[in-house]
Formats: C-alpha cells, sequence, structure tokens
C-alpha cells in the first residue's frame, strides 16, 4: 500500500497552493503517472487531481488555438478547428495509444509523460540515471532497438515518447505555466531538455510550476500538414520514427517547411537543419534526401538501432513527397 | 467506439479529417478496437461481431 495524500483541484491557484510538497504530483488522467507509481517509479507524497482546470479549446483573437491544459487528446483531435487548420496534430494524437487512453489523457499530461524506455521501468533488476541519478545506464549496452540516435548523451538514451508534442515543436506551439512567482510561457521547443549528465530533468519546469493552457499560433502553412508513425504494429504501439511535417509550394519552389521528428531523441526533434536545407529548394526527392541528410548527419546510433537513420532518412523523403504531391492535386 | 463513429471523430485510417460521416468498414473497425481493453479487440471474429452487431442497430 502506498500512503499518499489526494486532493482535487477547484482552480489553478488551488492546484499551486497544494501541490508546495516537493514531493506532490499534478495528476491528470493518470495513463502513465499510475502506471509509474505502481512499478515505484514515481512515488509522489501527494496527488492534486488538475483534471477539473480548464479543458476548454478556444479560438484566440490572432486566429490561433488556446487548448486548456486539461482538454482530453480526443478532445483536441476532434475539434473542428484542428482537423481544418492543424490537420498533422489530429493525425498525430490518433496515431498515438488507443482510443481508450486518448479519452482519458490530458494535454499537459501528454507533454509531461516520460519515457517507456523498459530499463527505466525495471526497478528491481536494471540501473537507470532518469530514475536512479549517477547508477548507470543498462540500455546503452543493452536491447536499444527503440533508443534515441540524436540528443541522446552517455548517462541516457531513451526517447521522449508522445506523438501529439512532435506536432506541438513542429507548429511552434507555446505552453502557458504558472506559480506562486507568476505565469510565464515557453516555446514546446524549449520546454524538453536534453539528458546531458542529469537525465533526471527533462524539462525547464520550476518545482510547483503547473502547466495551464497550450497555445497554436495562427499558421498558415500547417493547414497542408501531415505526419507519419512507423512502428512495429500498424496500432497501439509506440513509434520507432514519426515524421511531422508542414510545407508550402510556390510551383515546384519550398517556399516555407516546419518539419520535427519523434521516436529518435530524448525531446520532440525539431529538425531545423532539414527545414534550412529545404527552403528555397525545388521539391524533388534530392532535396528530401539531402535535407533529411543534413538533420542525421549528428546521429549516433546504438549496436541495436542503426537503422532508425536510413529510416527516418526515408520517412522524412516520403513525408515531404506525399505533400508535394497532395499541394499539386 | 460507436458514439465516436456517430460523433464523427476521426481515426488513424480515416482519409479525409473533414468527413462528417465515417463508413465503419473493417479496416476503421479494426484500428478503432485496437487497444480496446487489448489488442485482442481488433482480431477476426470479434471485428465480424461487431459489424453484424453495428449493422443492424440502425444507426
Amino acid at each position: 500500500v502506498i500512503e499518499l495524500a489526494y486532493t482535487r483541484a477547484t482552480d489553478a491557484a488551488d492546484a499551486i497552493r497544494s501541490a508546495q510538497d516537493e514531493h506532490a504530483k499534478y495528476l491528470g488522467g493518470g495513463t502513465n503517472l499510475v502506471d509509474l507509481m505502481r512499478e515505484t517509479v514515481e512515488t509522489p507524497s501527494a496527488l492534486v487531481d488538475v483534471t477539473g482546470l480548464s479543458a476548454a479549446i478556444e479560438e484566440t483573437d490572432g486566429g490561433g488555438l488556446m487548448i486548456g491544459a486539461a482538454a482530453r487528446n480526443t478532445a483536441v483531435a476532434e475539434h473542428p478547428v484542428v482537423r481544418a487548420r492543424y490537420p498533422m496534430l489530429t493525425r498525430a494524437i490518433v496515431a498515438g495509444a488507443s482510443a481508450q487512453i486518448r479519452n482519458m489523457a490530458t494535454v499537459a499530461g501528454n507533454l509531461l509523460q516520460r519515457t517507456r524506455c523498459t530499463y527505466f521501468y525495471d526497478t528491481d533488476g536494471s540501473r537507470c540515471n532518469k530514475r536512479s541519478p549517477g547508477d548507470g545506464c543498462d540500455a546503452i549496452e543493452g536491447f536499444n532497438r527503440v533508443h534515441a540516435i540524436l540528443g541522446a548523451s552517455p548517462a541516457c538514451v531513451a526517447t521522449h515518447p508522445s506523438d501529439m508534442c512532435v506536432a506541438l515543436a513542429a507548429l511552434d506551439a507555446v505552453v502557458h505555466v504558472r506559480s506562486t512567482s507568476g505565469e510565464r510561457a515557453i516555446p514546446l521547443c524549449d520546454l524538453h531538455t536534453l539528458p546531458g549528465d542529469r537525465p533526471d530533468v527533462e524539462t525547464v519546469l520550476r518545482p510547483g510550476e503547473l502547466i495551464t493552457a497550450v497555445q497554436l499560433p495562427a499558421s498558415a502553412i500547417a493547414a497542408h500538414s501531415t505526419y507519419r508513425k512507423v512502428r512495429d504494429r500498424s496500432s497501439y504501439a509506440f513509434a520507432l520514427v514519426s515524421v511531422a511535417v508542414a510545407l508550402e509550394l510556390d510551383g515546384n519552389t519550398i517556399t516555407d517547411v516546419r518539419l520535427a521528428l519523434g521516436g529518435v531523441a530524448p525531446k520532440p526533434w525539431r529538425a531545423w537543419r532539414a527545414e534550412e536545407a529545404l527552403r528555397g529548394r525545388s521539391a524533388t526527392e534530392t532535396s528530401f534526401l539531402d535535407a533529411a541528410e543534413a538533420e542525421l548527419a549528428d546521429a549516433r546510433p546504438l549496436a541495436g538501432n542503426a537503422f532508425k537513420v536510413d529510416l527516418a532518412r526515408r520517412t522524412i523523403a516520403a513525408v515531404l513527397q506525399q505533400l508535394t504531391e497532395g499541394a499539386r492535386r | 467506439m460507436a458514439g465516436e463513429v456517430a460523433r464523427g471523430v476521426p481515426s488513424h485510417v480515416s482519409d479525409d479529417l473533414g468527413a462528417i460521416e465515417i463508413a465503419l468498414d473493417h479496416d476503421e473497425l479494426r484500428e478503432r478496437m485496437s487497444g480496446n481493453l487489448c489488442r485482442c479487440g481488433a482480431q477476426n471474429g470479434i471485428v465480424d461481431a461487431i459489424a453484424e452487431v453495428y449493422a443492424g442497430s440502425g444507426t
């Protein structure tokens, strides 16, 4: 039996007040945190249930969208504005988990879910620097087929498991957070940190800071976007490689592009280098593959996941080709 | 699942995200039942049974 306090927050201020203890955790849909507690990876002193906070999805004055942190994943995926103006986000969400999990999981919880590295979960048998800093990592010399090829460190090679966050990274989403010292806004691309020598630290959030909303800026390019996920089963499996792309063409010239990768890095991976390599180029397979090469130049595959480099290269090119053909129709 | 189809919630295998009506063919059924309790929810016999009941439900 795990002894802990449970409180249901009535609003953001109440939630923040209730989570003053350094071992308190905010609870969303519980689809990851409760599993982690069962495995004793997470041992919070208190749970502050924030599912009663804003789940509203509202259009903003500038033509974007403000999504309350407690909005369920399904509510975002099925929202008519998301489907029409940010299709990659709907595609990413419905590619993740299962219908039941998506109906429970919240937006903020999706952002803060933890890796599914099996060594991280194996509290009895494996060393893990993310779980017990300084103990070592059994994945680096172990079964690392699903692990990171970009952004990892000698301390940790775990990947961030989210599909939704990959689309949010490509869409330049902004995360609104609040604490006793006020409010701030953090670009989604800056929310998650790389492991370095502190893989137990995964975000720039300060102790007790609460995610209140995720904002999608207005974006013309986002209407022409998609998400492709490559995995071992066609459904209900985490990504080996996933790609979110938005593409804008003038004739056959790429005028603008947004590209992010999932399944390959410790955080949702915005492919800035690939984007830079694509702007102004003609929309041809050569350009697509060149851009993928530029992004993957620093890839450091492990013994079990070298296939991911080529898989990422080909998937990036294939999705760019798919959007190019879609634009010509 | 039937409620989500009636509501027009797209799935991973839906081609048109703007579609209001979803044809619940076997691909849609498999995808939507996958992970529903467990992966066996998308077995052939179960998919056929759901299709039969769904067709007879008048929705």
